[in-house]
């Protein structure tokens, strides 16, 4: 039996990727704004002088980064509910999973990013009397913030393709919908492929959207 | 004005500083002089709790800087600082890193601050770049805003921390002649500096640090022309090489 090409289950596949396209980004949106609040607590608690808070962010970032993401997923959907009795509705725990998830490297870009500014913008605000929080706030701050948008948005495309993971707890986002499909086709080649270009079209987007962010910030002069 | 009585600082086993005492009165311009190395940065960074001293005491106009009770936030406004390397704020316009200060730490109006920052920027030569970012200044137009800054907050006394050493030659002179008016203002000022000529000028005492002690104090024509000291005469004799 020789494989045949068949450009129309593509065309037939696209419109009924559309629901998984839709909680794909609804997941990635969500799950990295809180990821980018944790992010930024964590990146801060990370350059306290405190150890024990310093110590506590670290941590976390070290067991999110240090473990396989399928793994928290799994232990977040199948092994909590296990020990707690409390179940989590799968769409919950894969946003829960991609925040803590992403959550992590932000806390490091933030971090870095922090760290990069000259020491002298520090002394400079202290210098004219602003507290400790004032210079975080209007000095260090927006200085840092320009340096993140680079890795926040690769940050951003690695999350979304993440998505695809929560396929094992039935998220029925782009991967999962995709899976389905094939499930009453059987055209694994054409399906995958469309959903593969589906991922692309997406992170695509991504990228041309912040090349334009980062261009209008460079355009506007001050580092 | 300003007290500094036996002052120590060490960093780690590196003992930079050992006992200054230093007493400067209102509208007195002290140049403090010296090899790198010999401390005298440091003297002034403690005048700002910049540097933590490691034991020793510090009066700033009456406030003792490492007393629990002493908000060292107000006492900073009340020492601006000019630094070497400007910090100015790069992703502010002129204008702004001027009237940061007023605004958040003074409680001023932005319209208030606006109209003193204005001012300040016509003082130091530079009312037309109020607009323009710090990247778009040569460096004695930085250096300039810098003091701007330091004055909008109306300091009783300025802190140079070697205001012209990252200048090209050509720009020195622009920096020091604003600092010559502010001199003439009767502003209180401490500069740590390597411009010999601006000492001679305008310091009323000119103090020689080395090996984290003073080792000269004195009017500027006795330091340069009449001292014995022959650490210092070693010192001018190297600097004059130079130039």
């Amino acid at each position: 039996m020789a494989f045949k090409f068949e450009p129309d289950v593509m065309v037939e596949t696209f419109p009924l990727l559309l629901s998984g396209v839709k909680l794909t980004i609804i997941i990635t949106l969500c799950g990295l704004l809180i990821g980018f609040a944790i992010g930024v607590i964590c990146g801060l608690m990370k350059l306290s002088k405190n150890l024990l808070i310093s110590k506590l962010a670290g941590s976390y970032v070290e067991i999110i980064r240090g473990t396989p993401l399928i793994v928290q997923v799994m232990f977040l959907y199948f092994g909590i509910p296990m020990a707690s009795g409390l179940r989590i509705p799968p769409l919950t725990a894969g946003v829960i999973a991609i925040a803590l998830n992403s959550g992590a490297y932000i806390a490091e870009i933030v971090r870095g990013a922090v760290q990069s500014i000259d020491y002298g913008q520090r002394e400079a605000g202290r210098s004219i009397g602003l507290t400790k929080i004032q210079t975080m706030r209007y000095i260090i701050w927006p200085q840092s913030f320009r340096r993140m948008i680079p890795p926040l948005g690769n940050q951003f495309i690695i999350s979304l393709k993440d998505t695809s993971l929560l396929v094992v707890i039935g998220v029925a986002e782009l991967t999962r919908v995709g899976q389905e499909i094939i499930a009453v086709n059987f055209r694994a080649f054409e399906v995958w492929l469309t959903v593969g270009l589906v991922y692309l079209m997406m992170t695509l987007t991504i990228s041309r959207v912040l090349k334009t962010v980062e261009n209008r910030i460079e355009r506007r002069g001050a580092r | 004005m300003i007290n500094i009585k036996n002052l120590h600082k060490n960093f780690g086993d590196l003992e930079v500083l050992k006992g200054i005492d230093l007493s400067i009165k209102a509208g007195q311009v002290v140049c403090i002089i010296g090899p790198s190395g010999s401390g005298k940065s440091t003297v002034l960074r403690c005048i700002n709790r910049l540097e933590e001293l490691t034991s020793g005491q510090i009066v700033v106009d009456g406030h003792d800087l490492y007393a629990p009770e002493t908000d060292i936030n107000y006492v900073r406004t009340e020492a601006g600082m000019v630094f070497q390397q400007f910090n100015l704020f790069p992703h502010m316009t002129v204008l702004q890193n001027v009237t940061l200060g007023p605004i958040k730490v003074r409680g001023m109006s932005k319209t208030e601050a606006n109209k003193l920052g204005e001012e300040l920027l016509k003082k130091v030569g530079l009312a037309e770049k109020a607009k323009n970012y710090p990247d778009q200044l040569s460096g004695g137009q930085k250096q300039r805003v810098a003091i701007a800054r330091s004055l909008a907050l109306k300091p009783k006394v300025i802190l140079f921390d070697e205001p012209t050493s990252a200048l090209d030659p050509e720009l020195v002179g622009e920096v020091l002649e604003v600092m010559k008016t502010l001199a003439r203002e009767g502003m209180t000022m401490v500069v740590v500096t390597h411009e010999m000529e601006f000492a001679r000028d305008v310091a009323d005492r000119v103090i020689f640090i080395d090996k984290g002690v003073i080792q000269v104090d004195g009017p500027p024509a006795e330091v340069f022309d009449s001292s014995k000291n022959p650490r210092l005469n070693d010192f001018l004799g190297k600097v004059a090489h130079q130039h």
